[in-house]
């Protein structure tokens, strides 16, 4: 799938086939995704832990739902936790000194090992280091996390699978994945073969973009070019939007599929 | 205790789920008349009437947003699970006793799931 459809197809998948397992190897190129995702100081903040759902216990299954989450939990056959690890500015140091070495980090743009064991490191990441419950320190990690989650996401979807992210409960699956105390948990990515249509309804309705971006400074609107966006129509990258006209009657039937409230 | 003295249809809560299986799941309430004999069945079984039983969830302070009560939603979660339980219905029908008052709860903002039931 072109790149531009994959990122118009994603949509938060809330009905899986919940009978049917997700092929490993389409697991392991969603973590290849999210591993080559960009990231601060090529720092890997994200960690995850796979879990297959049927090796999850009954009681810890129950455990870990939130009350909007259960049903998500209960129908997604794969269930990766994720995490943003705060130990990952350590080893930053020579970390970085490895991409002024591959020719990632330049003297062009001011690079050397100099800068990086003598300013770098000591100014900079080794505070940020020493001192990961600050918020900022924790925000930064998170981004990065996310930005991760979302590569391993679209991976997803160009697989033909399904994905949400849901909250869970920590102390109820670390019983099963058994993830170090410093890794702050983000979300459960849960991941299936999706029982409702790919479309799910359509495009989610969002703020257009003159609403949330802005050109020059805050307050003047970016404003989008319409042959751009029939471009990116055309590269179904922007799809038909939510609802449409069938959404209702697919919700009556995976109610009834599934046995829910309608 | 409280008595149902009136048609279940003139209770605000019975009006708002009838509004909600219309606009938001495309359902025409009237078309299934054993959704509203469950209700009134749940109804007899708590000895409350049906605006009783969403207040029965909610926790309201004078001068404060009203909440929804994490008790008492767990405890009207656990009554639909034995309402459910009980009847002698199996299968569809047996998830149906439940998934009705599921749904004239969740239409009248109280948020609950029932899980798979295939």
């Amino acid at each position: 799938m072109e790149f531009k459809e994959v990122v118009g197809r994603r949509r938060s998948i809330r009905y899986f086939q919940s009978w049917r397992n997700v092929e490993r190897e389409k697991i392991q190129i969603m973590l290849e995704a999210a591993r080559l995702a960009s990231c601060a100081v090529n720092a890997t903040f994200l960690k995850a832990i796979v879990v297959s759902r049927d090796n999850i216990p009954r009681e810890t299954l129950d455990a870990l739902k939130t009350p909007v989450s259960g049903l998500n939990i209960e129908l997604a056959p794969v269930h990766i936790y994720t995490y943003a690890d705060m130990g990952a500015y350590k080893g930053a140091q020579a970390r970085l000194k490895k991409l002024v070495d591959v020719g990632a980090l330049n003297v062009t743009h001011g690079w050397s090992h100099k800068f990086v064991d003598e300013f770098v490191w000591p100014n900079i990441l080794k505070p940020l280091a020493e001192g990961a419950n600050q918020p900022s320190v924790a925000a930064a990690a998170a981004s990065d996390a996310g930005i991760a989650i979302c590569q391993a996401m679209l991976a997803a979807v160009d697989e033909g699978l399904g994905v949400c992210l849901s909250a869970f409960q920590r102390e109820a699956i670390n019983k099963v994945v058994k993830a170090p105390k410093d890794w702050i948990p983000l979300w459960v990515l849960l991941v299936g073969y999706p029982a409702e249509s790919w479309e799910a309804g359509g495009q989610r309705p969002r703020p257009p973009l003159e609403e949330i971006f802005f050109e020059g400074e805050f307050g003047k609107p970016f404003k989008s070019d319409p042959k751009v966006t029939e471009q990116m129509k055309a590269a179904k990258m922007i799809q038909a939007q939510a609802p449409l006209p069938w959404r209702k009657e697919e919700i009556k039937a995976l109610a009834r599929m599934f046995g829910l409230p309608e | 205790m409280a008595s149902i003295n009136k048609p279940l249809e003139e209770y605000d809560s019975v009006k708002t789920w009838y509004r909600g299986l219309r606009e938001q799941s495309g359902v025409e309430p009237n078309e299934d008349e054993s959704r509203l004999e469950l209700l009134r069945e749940f109804c007899a079984t708590l000895e409350l009437d049906p605006d009783e039983i969403v207040a029965a969830c909610l926790l309201r302070k004078e001068g404060k947003a009203t909440k929804i009560s994490i008790k008492g939603r767990r405890s009207m979660a656990e009554r639909i699970a034995d309402f459910q339980a009980g009847g002698g219905a199996e299968g569809r029908e047996r998830a149906k006793r439940g998934n009705t008052i599921r749904s004239f709860l969740i239409h009248n903002g109280i948020l609950l799931q029932s899980g798979v039931q295939i």
